[in-house]
């Protein structure tokens, strides 16, 4: 009709209609539970590249979050920081701060052992050791509890139980853990990392080298777990992703594009960049 | 249809096939030539060997008998003194080879690695006559003089231990041998172990490290077990090498043809014999026992060589899988 509703037209739309303009970094409901993992601007270095820019997130207690990005976003780099694995190769280091239950892990005077069995990891490829499957799961126990016989053996039956590969192996526990399918194997690793109770799991990929099947077992065992643990997950599978998580981080370079809900980033992602990855537009 | 070459081309192709079969022939030739050799040194060992196998029997191997003048000859000395000086060099040498190796694939910082291992790999580049000369100037001075002294008086009255401490400090005997052998098998092993450290998943490392497992918990527990075929072939190598020895022992191992419990008592071995005596042995059946001597020593070294190899082998197809 005139020239001033032409205008408006052309305005940004209404909050209701779409996303606000302006999120906060933070997922808005965060508050169900505590913070358990809270990494102020981390930075990574392999020798001289730099391969996290200054990373600032926070892992919440009994949820699940997804790290989700293109292969050499610094994913993976960012899990690996959190048990300081990574100072098992010369030359690299990390600056900046990861507060668990607000003590820095950074710090040079932390016990990486003691660290390393309060946050448990599991790899992209079944990783069990050379040893039989009870003496898998009950590794990292011996190592930090003097436990009778019987009470060990509870606690390997207790942590296979939970990774949903007891009835599977009960009747095997003195064969070789290399013996079982690459499944099995993958939750013996699932098992032997809980068998500690560590308070946080990092899962690297962990079905990506699975079949169809095996990977639906190990999110279902995620699922379940989350109950007691905090978990980080790397993936790239998208729906993987979207089906697990409570929260994904998009990474893309080395830096943290979009933090938020499962829900938000898959139906209204923020940031560009995060919905042409999520559509596979490219990565 | 055949294709019609012009006639350049032909006469090319004929010339390239000639070339063809005369390279495949000269490699052909060179590897069987080897073949040929090895089996050639085993007849001749064995022919040689034969008036005194012929003559003692298989006495030979379990008599301490070395008598030149009555042509009476027996195994048992050296082949005793040989196993002994083995087992003295196994005993010294697989925990500081291990040793080494852990400390070069775990523990060492990146710049030390190569420079160290390489000094390590140099142990084998010394002439085991150098290794001789050092025995017999530096080391069994030293030993007699400070060393064995010290084990005689502190083990030579134990029940068990005793004997094996038993007798003067002479500097030259067994353990002399035992320990410039072990000094020697070192670079072997340490090598061997080092590559297959090295072929242990990173992963499965990182997992072991995950769960908060310190380097030597990791190293016991899963890299030495994942290993150990491997390692095993290492140190049989270094068993082989270890029992053929010859020059550096020969200066230091006391040259005596008896069998004593002692440690610290001169013996002999194979090779020490083998080396003294040819110049000296004057009857055919002199000859011809230390034939016999080389053929077991050839037998000996033979059957831990190829076991050896079956363990490195096995290792490979594990890795494979």
């Amino acid at each position: 009709m005139n020239a001033d509703i032409t205008v408006t037209a052309e305005a940004p739309r209404p909050a209701t209609l779409g996303r606000p303009v302006v999120r906060p970094q933070e997922p808005a409901v965060v508050a169900q539970t505590a913070p358990k993992v809270v990494i102020k601007d981390v930075r990574f270095y392999y020798k001289k590249y730099e391969a996290l820019k200054g990373i600032n997130l926070t892992l919440h207690d009994k949820r699940v979050t997804a790290f989700i990005g293109p292969s050499g976003c610094g994913k993976s780099t960012l899990l690996r920081v959190l048990n300081r694995i990574y100072e098992l190769y010369p030359g690299q280091r990390a600056t900046g701060e990861v507060l668990v239950d607000g003590r820095n892990i950074l710090d040079a005077g932390q016990d990486l052992n003691l660290l390393r069995a309060k946050i448990g990891m599991v790899f992209q490829k079944p990783t069990p050791f050379p040893m039989s499957i009870y003496d898998n799961v009950a590794f990292g126990i011996r190592l930090y509890e003097r436990l009778s016989p019987s009470e060990l053996d509870e606690r390997v039956e207790q942590a296979l139980r939970r990774a949903a590969l007891w009835d599977e192996v009960k009747d095997k526990l003195r064969q070789s853990g290399l013996s079982l399918s690459g499944g099995q194997q993958q939750r013996l690793c699932i098992a032997r990392a809980i068998a500690v109770k560590p308070e946080i799991l990092l899962l690297d990929e962990p079905a990506s080298a699975l079949d169809p099947i095996s990977t639906q077992r190990v999110e279902e065992l995620i699922a379940e777990l989350k109950s007691d643990y905090c978990i980080a997950i790397v993936t790239h599978n998208m729906q993987q992703a979207a089906r697990s998580s409570d929260f994904t981080a998009f990474m893309y370079l080395g830096e943290l594009v979009e933090y938020d809900e499962t829900e938000t980033i898959f139906t209204h992602p923020r940031e560009k960049r995060t919905e042409d990855y999520i559509t596979g537009r490219f990565g | 249809m055949t294709i019609a070459l012009p006639l350049i081309s032909r006469r090319r192709l004929d010339r390239q096939r000639l070339q063809d079969a005369a390279f495949r022939g000269a490699t052909r030739l060179f590897a069987v030539g080897v073949l040929v050799l090895l089996g050639g040194i085993v007849v001749t060992l064995a022919f040689s060997a034969a008036p005194a196998f012929e003559r003692f029997g298989w006495g030979f191997l379990t008599s301490a008998a070395w008598n030149p003048v009555k042509d009476d000859f027996g195994a048992l000395p050296a082949i005793y003194g040989t196993l002994v000086t083995s087992a003295i060099a196994m005993l010294i040498g697989i925990p500081v080879a291990l040793g080494i190796a852990v400390f070069l694939t775990e523990l060492c910082p990146p710049p030390l690695r190569r420079p160290i291992g390489t000094l390590v790999e140099l142990l084998a580049a010394i002439p085991s006559i150098i290794y001789g000369i050092w025995g017999l100037f530096v080391l069994a001075p030293f030993l007699q003089l400070t060393v064995e002294p010290l084990l005689i008086d502190t083990f030579g009255q134990l029940p068990i231990f005793g004997p094996l401490f038993d007798g003067p400090p002479l500097g030259l005997g067994m353990l002399t041998g035992g320990i410039i052998l072990g000094v020697m098998v070192l670079p072997f092993i340490s090598a061997v172990a080092r590559d297959v450290f090295l072929t242990v998943p990173p992963m499965l490392r990182e997992s072991a490290y995950g769960v908060g497992a310190t380097t030597s918990e990791v190293v016991n527990n899963i890299v030495l077990p994942y290993t150990r075929t491997g390692v095993i072939g290492g140190v049989m190598l270094g068993l082989g090498r270890a029992l053929g020895e010859t020059m550096a022992v020969t200066f230091v191992i006391g040259n005596a043809h008896h069998i004593r419990l002692s440690l610290l008592a001169p013996g002999t071995t194979i090779s020490a014999t083998l080396a003294n005596e040819f110049t000296e042995a004057l009857s055919k059946l002199y000859v011809s026992s230390l034939f016999a001597l080389g053929f077991i020593l050839f037998v000996i070294t033979f059957i831990v060589l190829a076991a050896a190899k079956l363990m490195l082998l096995r290792l490979e197809q594990q890795a494979a899988k």
